[in-house]
């Protein structure tokens, strides 16, 4: 087993983590249950690699997920940053042991616990009290879907997942009001301030020593602002401390409308920021993947995104997340592979090595997904596996055709058949053969890696299935389109198909960053050479990054156009 | 201006409008720090939305806990956290005396004087005032063995105000002789070889001073020693994990013998490097009346474990950066990169090292060494927020003798120094002044009361009636601070109560600099929430 540390930086990237080990949460919980599904018993996914065992000082075993989260302080609503399971020594009383003067308080307004963490919270009291009264919840569970539906503030408000004290870190002193922490030089100088950063490595630290042979850094990054510039200095110390250590970095950051009229000087500052984040935390990584569409409402066939609900879209990259994540997790196939119920596991190192260190050694990788995945036969319309995914990667091109693809494909949970049957290994590793075959164009290189185990839909995860999304995530023939979205309570699981993929069709996100930077940083008399300057940056500095994007590139460019990139 | 082309919507204020918005802010800040100062100030408690708790009564840890937005707060904020990071202390004292020195000049400006012109007064008080201290400070002659008795009662100053009297008198010795312990004649005091270690007790509060290192880790071997003697160091930063190695450009993802071959290679070169450490192990280790221990900054991955194990090694992974330093200080020995030339020299050694185990918490206590330059204060502590107190009082009292011995001076604490300035700056001073710029002056001298009168009205004292004390023993020549019990006038000296010099000289240099920025403004504009952003 190889251990793999999740690290999440700024709020979307916790918006994310949230529905991401709320789906690790839900598997457990099924493992254990007696009446779940056994494909959810015996998953051959081992969850020690994303999960670490401990125990309290009161001697109560726990198991919390291997993770780092950091936002600004007051982001965790009504959690406590300890987490709810380690309780301290002594409570943390009004008892003021250090001090014999006066004491002045001063409280924020207590945040109200949701609907949701209420019954959470009741559950957990009642299992304490009497393992066995069955007495039905005051809560119903269609009252809590919808009270989140409507009233998520904080990516707490939906989290079902017991966290380790040493997990949620809340940076302190930013000394912005949270709306204009929105650039990548604004964030400059947070890490280094007070010694958080120091504090910030000896947490990851905490984590890592206790890992016998770490595989790897799952790194996720709101990249919309100033938490690109936290993370990358956080990356570059993670570099220089952890050499070997493979990091797969995802940028992620929600859609939505633009809060204020952009004024031609706030795109500047926009593009910059893009531009800068995005070459700075490329440089720290072997594998960045952008993900995060402007509208992803647009995007979707099956599912009903509202945009400027980050609960919504977070929800749908934390599904693809955790598809892309199942390889890592799969037992190394042995003798007995076709009794298993996965196969292709690979490891990070693996997978990196896969996508960037071949070929072109491209290491800007696209996201697609499936979601859901239709069953490899019956249904109205034969709906080919290959041909039903959607990018989440931003400015990609559409009709990109790349000889050069590598890919790499995780599909799990696929039905036979519309009527539930659920697919074995081989027969999907037969189905993705066949449409790789009858595919116009064929990536240069692809890996499988698939899992009977489909995405189980906990309940706090938000309506945005479709109405012809059935229990079991079937397609089901089409029907009215005005009935409303279906949520957990209709849905309990869903068949996924998540991609990697190394293409050129993301040269035009290279291209826009790489020429923002250009005219708008480095040209003579550049709009944002002074804005960059306040950002501590050097003309060199800007000029490496502006070598490096170029390189990125014309790694992509079809060899007959690299000359001329230049 | 650029600001002003970058955003035309900004509202701009008025160059009135903006001056006092920059003196209400300043005040603003002032109120809220003003109950920390002191021994007698009271203790903030913050409690957060979701009832987490924060204790403080460091007005430097205040005000990074604090939601600051207005612009000209943050800019004194960003001061006044500056002061620490600079001198270690005098964070609360710096925001007080911004703030009164633009309180003093509103009175002015408010009869029509010009920012200007005080300004002026305050340059002149501020190159005064700082003339002044230099034959002020009490001189501290640090020879070989610096006046112990001396930095004990600057350290317990400076805890006292942090921590109730038995427990900071309780630290103070730990601090003095942790200062000492690392201190190297003729270097500079590096403070980061003093390990703070914290560990939760249940209702114990107690600290004490381990000679030698305390990690946050231990062994990862269940057959590996809890408890040795006699122990050889090796301290590293050497992998023993097995790693893949990088496959350079244009490699094909290989098939499984390929692959299968490389694993094996590559488990091979990691064998081969425990292999070499467990040589010079039986080295040094001929019989069974010494022991060996590895504290490695890289990992160590179960294979190389169990044969370490198997020799009878101790092995810690994953130690801090800073500790390998720390380490050799403690231990001797050196740091090795590489397990190719290893020689007995490189070792350190301990006379004990064990383990303590706490919950899911393991410490490993490196101890009995000889001649540390390195050494662990280890606090306990009932739950978070009493163990970063009293880390604050520690790190306040490491600052406070290390600030001594390099100052080579003290000053009169207890309002002392601020009352003796002010009396300077008006009998003395104020006269060589032309015209107005008298009026900055007295604003400056008047200014520097804060100090004294916040200590009074937090010992619930009448600050006049203290103040109108002071001054009159003053100017009879005596130099006295106010007495926090009973308001009289006391002798610093004889109680104790000093203050460090390079502190003191840094609050007199920075205070003006931010007042007069904020004074002569021209116009503020709204929008620029933060100084640094431009839109
Ligand atoms: N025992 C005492 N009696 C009176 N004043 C004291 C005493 N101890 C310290 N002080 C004064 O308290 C002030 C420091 O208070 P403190 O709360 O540490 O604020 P700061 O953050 O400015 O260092 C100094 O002016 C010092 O002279
Ligand atoms: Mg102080």
């Amino acid at each position: 087993m190889k251990e793999i540390v999740t690290i999440q930086v700024g709020d979307y990237a916790n918006y994310v983590g949230s529905h991401f080990w709320n789906f690790q949460d839900e598997l457990l919980g099924l493992a254990g249950d007696p009446q779940a599904d056994s494909v959810f018993k015996n998953h051959d996914l081992n969850m020690d690699v994303f999960y670490r065992t401990g125990h309290t000082l009161q001697g109560i075993d726990t198991y919390t997920p291997r993770l780092l989260s950091i936002n600004m302080r007051g982001s965790l609503g009504s959690m406590s940053s300890r987490g709810t399971m380690y309780k301290e020594a002594a409570p943390a009383t009004s008892n003021v042991f250090t001090w014999t003067g006066g004491v002045s308080t001063q409280a924020s307004e207590p945040q109200k616990k949701n609907l949701f963490l209420q019954s959470l919270y009741e559950e957990e009291n009642q299992n304490m009290v009497n393992e066995t009264s069955g007495s039905p919840s005051e809560y119903q569970d269609r009252d809590i879907t919808e009270s989140l539906e409507n009233g998520v503030q904080f990516w707490t408000d939906y989290s079902k997942v017991h966290f380790h004290p040493q997990s949620l870190y809340e940076l302190n002193g930013v000394w912005t009001d949270v709306g204009d922490f929105d650039n990548y030089g604004i964030g400059r100088d947070s890490f280094a301030w007070a010694s958080q950063g120091e504090e910030i490595s000896d947490r990851l630290r905490f984590f890592v020593e206790e890992c016998d042979h770490v595989q790897g850094f799952q790194f996720v990054v709101d990249d919309s602002g100033g938490f690109s510039s936290v993370a990358s200095e956080f990356l570059e110390n993670i570099v220089d401390e952890y050499t070997n250590t493979p990091v797969m970095l995802y940028t992620v950051r929600g859609s939505g409308p633009k809060a204020r009229l952009q004024s031609r000087n706030h795109k500047i500052l926009e593009d910059l920021h893009d531009a800068i984040s995005f070459s700075r935390l490329s440089s720290y990584c072997k594998l960045i993947v952008p993900v995060g569409l402007p509208s992803l409402s647009k995007a979707s066939k099956f599912l009903h995104i509202e945009d400027e609900k980050h609960y919504h879209s977070s929800a749908v990259y934390a599904a693809a997340l955790h598809s892309i994540s199942l390889p890592f997790r799969m037992a190394p196939v042995g003798p007995t592979a076709d009794a298993c119920s996965v196969s292709g596991a690979v490891d990070f190192h693996g997978l990196i090595q896969m996508l960037s260190g071949q070929g072109r050694q491209n290491m800007v990788s696209i996201l697609d997904v499936a979601m859901p995945t239709p069953a490899l036969t019956g249904g109205k319309k034969e709906l080919c596996l290959l041909e039903n995914f959607q990018p989440l990667t931003p400015m990609i091109s559409e009709d990109g055709e790349d000889l050069q693809a590598i890919e790499h494909l995780t599909v799990h949970g696929i039905l036979a058949s519309v009527e539930g049957l659920r697919a074995s290994v081989c027969e999907v590793k037969d189905a993705v053969d066949a449409a790789y075959q009858r595919a116009n164009t064929r990536p240069l290189f692809s890996h499988l890696s698939v899992a009977r185990c489909p995405l189980p839909i906990p309940l706090p995860f938000p309506s945005i299935f479709g109405n012809q999304i059935g229990k079991y995530g079937e397609l089901m023939s089409d029907q009215l389109t005005n009935s409303p979205s279906k949520g957990s309570l209709d849905v309990h699981s869903i068949p996924m198909a998540a991609r990697l993929r190394s293409s050129s069709t993301v040269l035009p996100l290279l291209e826009y960053n790489l020429q923002n930077l250009h005219r708008y940083g480095i040209t003579r008399g550049a709009a944002g050479a002074e804005l960059l300057r306040g950002w501590g940056f050097e003309k060199e500095e800007l000029v490496e990054m502006q070598e490096m994007l170029s390189k990125m590139v014309a790694t992509l460019c079809p060899p007959e156009l690299s000359s001329d990139s230049d | 201006m650029s600001l002003r082309v970058l955003n035309p919507n900004a509202e701009v204020l008025n160059k009135s409008a903006a001056l006092h918005m920059n003196i209400n802010a300043a005040k603003g800040l002032q109120d809220v720090l003003k109950s920390n100062l002191g021994p007698k100030g009271t203790i903030k408690m913050l409690v957060g939305g979701s009832g987490d708790i924060k204790l403080t009564k460091d007005g430097n840890t205040l005000l990074k806990e604090m939601q600051i937005q207005n612009p000209t707060a943050i800019m004194i904020a960003r001061t006044a956290v500056a002061q620490d990071d600079i001198s270690g202390d005098g964070t609360t004292s710096t925001v007080l005396f911004i703030g009164e020195l633009m309180k003093q000049s509103e009175r002015y400006i408010d009869e029509g004087m010009h920012p200007r012109v005080l300004v002026d007064g305050f340059e002149i008080a501020k190159r005064a005032t700082l003339q002044f201290l230099e034959k002020f400070k009490t001189p501290v002659v640090m020879g070989a063995e610096p006046d112990k008795e001396i930095l004990k009662m600057v350290a317990r100053t400076t805890v006292r105000t942090k921590l109730y009297e038995s427990l900071a008198d309780q630290l103070t010795n730990i601090i003095v002789d942790a200062v000492l312990c690392i201190r190297k004649p003729e270097e500079a005091i590096d403070l980061f070889m003093v390990e703070i270690m914290h560990m939760r007790h249940k209702f114990d509060v107690d600290t004490r001073l381990v000679e030698g290192l305390v990690l946050d880790h231990g062994s990862r071997h269940p057959d590996m020693k809890r408890r040795a003697e006699n122990c050889h160091i090796l301290t590293c930063n050497v992998s023993l994990e097995y790693e893949k190695s990088e496959i350079n450009s244009g490699f094909f993802y290989s098939n499984a013998e390929q692959r299968e071959a490389m694993v094996i290679a590559e488990r091979r070169q990691v064998d081969e490097k425990v292999r070499k450490i467990i040589e010079l192990k039986r080295k040094v280790c001929p019989d069974n009346d010494s022991n060996f221990v590895i504290i490695n900054q890289k990992g160590i991955d179960p294979p190389s474990l169990d044969m370490l194990a198997r020799e009878g090694i101790i092995a810690l992974r994953r130690a801090k950066r800073r500790n390998m330093e720390r380490l050799v200080l403690a231990c001797g020995g050196e740091a090795v990169n590489s397990v190719d030339d290893l020689t007995p020299e490189c070792l350190g050694w301990a006379g004990l090292v064990y383990e303590h185990v706490l919950g899911e918490e393991k410490y490993t206590f490196v101890e009995n060494v000889k001649n540390p330059f390195s050494c662990t204060i280890l606090i306990k502590g009932p739950n978070d927020h009493t163990i970063a107190q009293i880390k604050d009082a520690v790190r306040d009292g490491l600052r406070a003798v290390k600030n001594t011995i390099e100052d080579e001076s003290v000053v009169l604490g207890a309002g002392a120094f601020e009352v003796a300035a002010r009396q300077h700056l008006m009998n003395e001073v104020k006269k060589t002044v032309q015209g107005r710029a008298q009026l900055g002056v007295e604003a400056f001298a008047d200014a520097l009361l804060v100090v004294p009168k916040t200590l009074a009205e937090n010992s619930g004292l009448d600050t006049q009636d203290v103040i109108i004390a002071l001054k009159g023993e003053h100017d009879r020549g005596n130099i006295v601070g106010l007495s926090q019990n009973t308001g009289e006038p006391i002798d610093p000296q004889m109680e104790g109560i000093f203050d460090n010099y390079s502190v003191k000289r840094q609050i007199i240099n920075s205070g003006p600099v931010i007042a007069s920025q904020l004074l002569l403004v021209d116009e503020v504009i709204r929008a620029g929430r933060n100084m640094r952003k431009p839109t």
